[in-house]
Parts: C-alpha cells; structure tokens; sequence
C-alpha cells in the first residue's frame, strides 16, 4: 500500500489489541462515565428516596446482626455497631463489583452489537457506578459512628480512599475477567453467586480476626479480607497494615496481569460469544 | 480519505451446547452460511458466516450488497464496522466507520431525548462539542419539540425511529454502513426523510450497503457484490450484479 494513504490523518483501524481496548477505552471516561452515571439514574428513578433505598436495607442488617453479634462477640454497640456498619458497607461495594461482573458482557450486548466498542469501557463503568453507589451507602456508616462513636468521624476517614482507588484497580480486572468466562460458560454465574453467599460468613465481616484465632487461613489467605480491610480500616480510625496494602496491590498486579493475558487472547471472541 | 480492505476474511459463528439455542444464534446472526460439525462427537457447531471474502473500497466507492437472507451481507457490515474481528484474513480499515443497524446506539428509555442524543453521539464517536453544534439541526429536523427533554420510554415507536434517524443522519461518517431497515428511512416522513438520507451518503467517503431488493441499491450505489452462503460470488457494475442475482434465483426456483 503507498505510504501517502499511512500518512492520513485517520488512524487506520486493523486488529485491535488489548492494549488499544484498555487504555483507548479507558480515556473515553466520558461514555462509560455516563453509561455508570445513567445507570444508577435508572435504577432510582421515579423512587423518592432513590439510592437511599440501598442504604436503608443495610442499616436495617446493621442494627438486627448488631445485636446478635454484639452479644455473641461481647462488644459494645460502640465499638461493634462502627465495625459492622464499616464492613457490611465496603462489602456490598465489592461483593457487586464481583457479581455485576459476571453480566458485564451478557447484559451489554445492545452496546458491542451495534458498533466497535471497546469492551474495557464496560469495566470502568462498573466500578464508577459501584463508588457512587458505596458513597451513598457511607450515609449508614456515617449516621451509626456519629449515633454510637461520633470520635471516629474524622479528617482521618480519607485515608480510605487510596484503598477505594487499589479495590476499583482490582474491581476493573475481576469484571473483565469474570465477564468473559461467564459470557462463555453461562453456569460460572450461578457458581459465583453461591461463593459470594458463602463468603460473606468465612471472611471477616461479621467477626474480627481475633475472634477466631484458631483459624488464621480464613483470614491471612483470603484475598476479599485484604480488600475490605484496606477502605475499612480507615473509617475505624485504624491506619491498614502495610501487609494490608502489599496484599491488595499484589491481587491488583496479578490479577491484571492474568486479565491481559486472557483478554488479548479472548478479546475478539466476546462478540462471538453473546 | 478513506478505505476498506478485506483481504481473504472469513467469518465462523460456534453455536455451543444445548443450553443455547441453535435456532435462535442462526437467525439473529443472520448468518445463513455452512453449517460445519467439528470435534470428535460433533459437538461443536460451526456456522461459515463469511468465507474468504476480499475486498478494497476507496473514496467514492458505494457497494451495494445483494443476496438472499442469510447470505453474509449484515455479518459482512458488521466485520467492517469492527463489531466482528475476523477469525481469518486481515482487514484495514481507514477513517471512522459508522453502522446505522438499529435506531438509536446506547437508547436509555429513562433518559431523555437530549440525553440520548449526547449518549448516541458519543458512541458514535463524535466529540462533546461537535454534539452541541448538532443538536439544533436534531431538533429541526426530529420535530420532536418538547418531547427531547422529557425520557424516551414515553415517546411512540415512530418517534422512537425519528430521533434515532435524525441523530444518525447527522453525523459525519467517513465509511458509511447501513443495513435495508434505517436505510429505507423506517421513520416514515416521506420527502424530507429521503432528502436528508440523500445527503447524508452523499458525504459519506465510502458506502456499503446491504439490501435484498433493487430500488435502493439502484439509486445510490455505483457498484454492487453478490453474496451467496457466505461467499462473494461476484463483484461488478450494479445491473450485471442484478442480472446474476435475477437468473440465479430463476434457476434455483426450477427444480
């Protein structure tokens, strides 16, 4: 072919790589920041209350497994009712970031039938529609610490958010990866949707590390404990170990890692497979 | 400028387990082609949906595709606007290619007209501001008045087909991909509707067009492909591509 037409303005569209899809699709933030904004619009709408919705049903849990635990655990509501509100909370975030992410793909096919779309862009807006939805469910956190342990509502709590941002970087690749293989194997979904269940008692959320000192694998080899504790910790007031952070930036690099891999060698069966 | 080249494309749909319904992957796929059985019980399913097809579209080029159903002509569009990667052959395409399929990219009926207008723009790969200096024009020509700011999910079906042709036939495509339904102006508002389709290619670099009547390929193309089961059959002028389709379908009807 003559150089001239290279020379074009126009870039010239051959196979798309993995490359091309994560990062062009990342830079259009503002398509998938609007697909992840309309879709907690359109799941609110026409409610009055809206996405306070969420926040009610888990301070209706809080307060009832408050008061179970508090007793079976013997902790205060001052010191029990902030854990579990902190915990339940940052759990929902990434308990709906797994299962959201297995119908990336199955539900959006509107979008990748219709014209070349770059399939990360799903991704993004998923975790962007999990941190509005988690920044809504922090109301139930914020009114539990000020009711039972106003001290922890401080200038400290920020620190949650490089953490928030490590459990997005993770929440991307977890979305992309599951996509894909429950896309294919459309049973992957409802095995998903079982471990989830089973992990909201194995992990702690519930109980504290201490609690269950005879069980220590639950704890250090459980890689949703790393990612909890690292945005929880902080609305405890408790600055995450640095163990904490290695662990959630070692699932982030990993997992991306292994994503790539899949994803560049799957990418372009996805419209296939819908 | 801009160009399409398919150099020996091919196109293969696997069909997988019971679970997935056979009929219904062949008829949305409107993949018509050879249907192949691999694996040692047969039990992956593989339907030829395009089969070594080359092709090289410039500047000016408007092929019209022509072929019964299931020939290969939407899997064919949906390969050059980058929806499918071809699973063999190499294709390159320069300039944006822009499908009009279905009416409206990314319809959030709970949105509104306006909103629905930026979210369509955008994913048709238009800039924020080049969006805003459209929207006037979308708001003439649509007739939809005050029913842009209020959501879609109130709007009628004809509605529904006249925003998404008015904001489809708005943007500036270098590679033009249109499938008989939006093309054929589905919104049914007569002249106008047809002046501004007119248009519309007109400033298209390249068109392709899929279609299994005449009339329409008649009028806007200059050139035409036979399709049949996946494969190009012929590639020529539109009125000998027209005479193959029409003896073909003649022999084919006498037993």
């Amino acid at each position: 072919m003559a150089s001239s037409l290279v020379a074009s303005n126009s870039p010239i569209r051959t196979t798309v790589t993995a490359r091309d899809d994560l990062i062009g699709g990342l830079m259009k933030w503002e398509i998938w920041g609007r697909l992840g904004w309309f879709e907690i619009k359109r799941r609110y709408r026409r409610t009055v209350i809206g996405p306070f919705w969420g926040a009610i049903s888990i301070a209706i849990v809080v307060l009832a497994m408050g008061g179970v635990g508090s007793g079976l655990f013997h902790r205060s509501a001052a010191d029990y009712l902030p854990f579990l509100a902190s915990g339940m909370v940052v759990w929902i975030m990434i308990a709906s970031m797994v299962t959201e992410g297995c119908n990336l793909f199955i539900g959006a096919e509107h979008l990748f039938r219709q014209m070349r779309f770059d399939y990360s862009m799903l991704a993004y807006a998923l975790v962007w529609r999990n941190w509005i939805s988690f920044a809504h469910n922090l109301s139930v956190y914020a009114v539990i610490a000020l009711i039972f342990a106003p001290h922890l509502l401080t200038p400290f709590i920020l620190m949650a958010v490089p953490g928030l941002l490590l459990v997005g970087a993770c929440g991307a690749w977890i979305a992309l990866l599951l996509g894909m293989l429950c896309l294919r194997f459309r049973d992957v979904q409802q095995l998903i949707a079982s471990l989830m269940q089973l992990a909201i008692f194995v992990t702690p959320i519930f109980w504290s590390p201490e609690d269950l000192p005879g069980r220590p694998a639950l704890v250090f080899l459980n890689p949703l404990h790393y990612l909890i504790d690292i945005v929880r910790q902080p609305l405890l007031g408790v600055m995450p170990s640095f163990v904490t952070y290695i662990a959630v930036a070692g699932i982030a690099v990993t997992g991306w890692a292994l994503t790539i891999v899949v994803f560049q060698r799957f990418r372009k069966r996805i419209a296939y497979w819908s | 400028m801009a160009r399409v080249t398919l150099e020996r494309v091919s196109v293969e749909f696997p069909i997988y387990g019971s679970h997935r319904s056979l009929r219904k992957a062949l008829f949305e796929r409107a993949a018509g082609g050879v249907i192949r059985r691999e694996g040692t019980h047969h039990e992956l399913v593989l339907v030829n949906a395009l089969e070594d097809i080359s092709l090289d579209l410039t500047d000016g080029d408007r092929l019209g595709l022509v072929g019964h159903n299931g020939a290969g002509k939407t899997t064919l569009l949906k390969v050059i606007a980058g929806i499918y990667e071809p699973v063999r052959g190499k294709i390159a395409v320069e300039g944006q290619a822009t499908p009009l399929f279905d009416a409206l990219p990314g319809l959030d009926a709970e949105a509104t007209g306006y909103e629905n207008i930026v979210t369509a723009g955008l994913l048709l790969g238009m800039t924020r501001q080049e969006i805003e200096l459209k929207i006037p024009q979308i708001e003439e020509f649509s007739e939809l008045g005050e029913y842009l700011s209020l959501p879609v999910r109130i709007y009628s079906t004809g509605m529904i087909a006249r925003l998404g042709f008015s904001v489809a036939t708005a943007v500036e495509p270098d590679i033009l991909l249109m499938d008989e339904g939006i093309a054929t102006g589905d919104a049914g508002f007569g002249e106008r509707a047809a002046e501004r389709m007119r248009a519309f290619i007109g400033r298209s670099h390249i068109v392709v067009l899929a279609s299994h009547t005449g009339e329409l390929i008649r009028a806007t193309c200059n050139k035409a492909a036979l399709m049949h089961a996946g494969r190009l059959v012929t590639i020529g002028s539109v009125e000998e591509v027209f005479a193959r389709y029409r003896t073909e379908t003649a022999s084919a009807a006498e037993p």
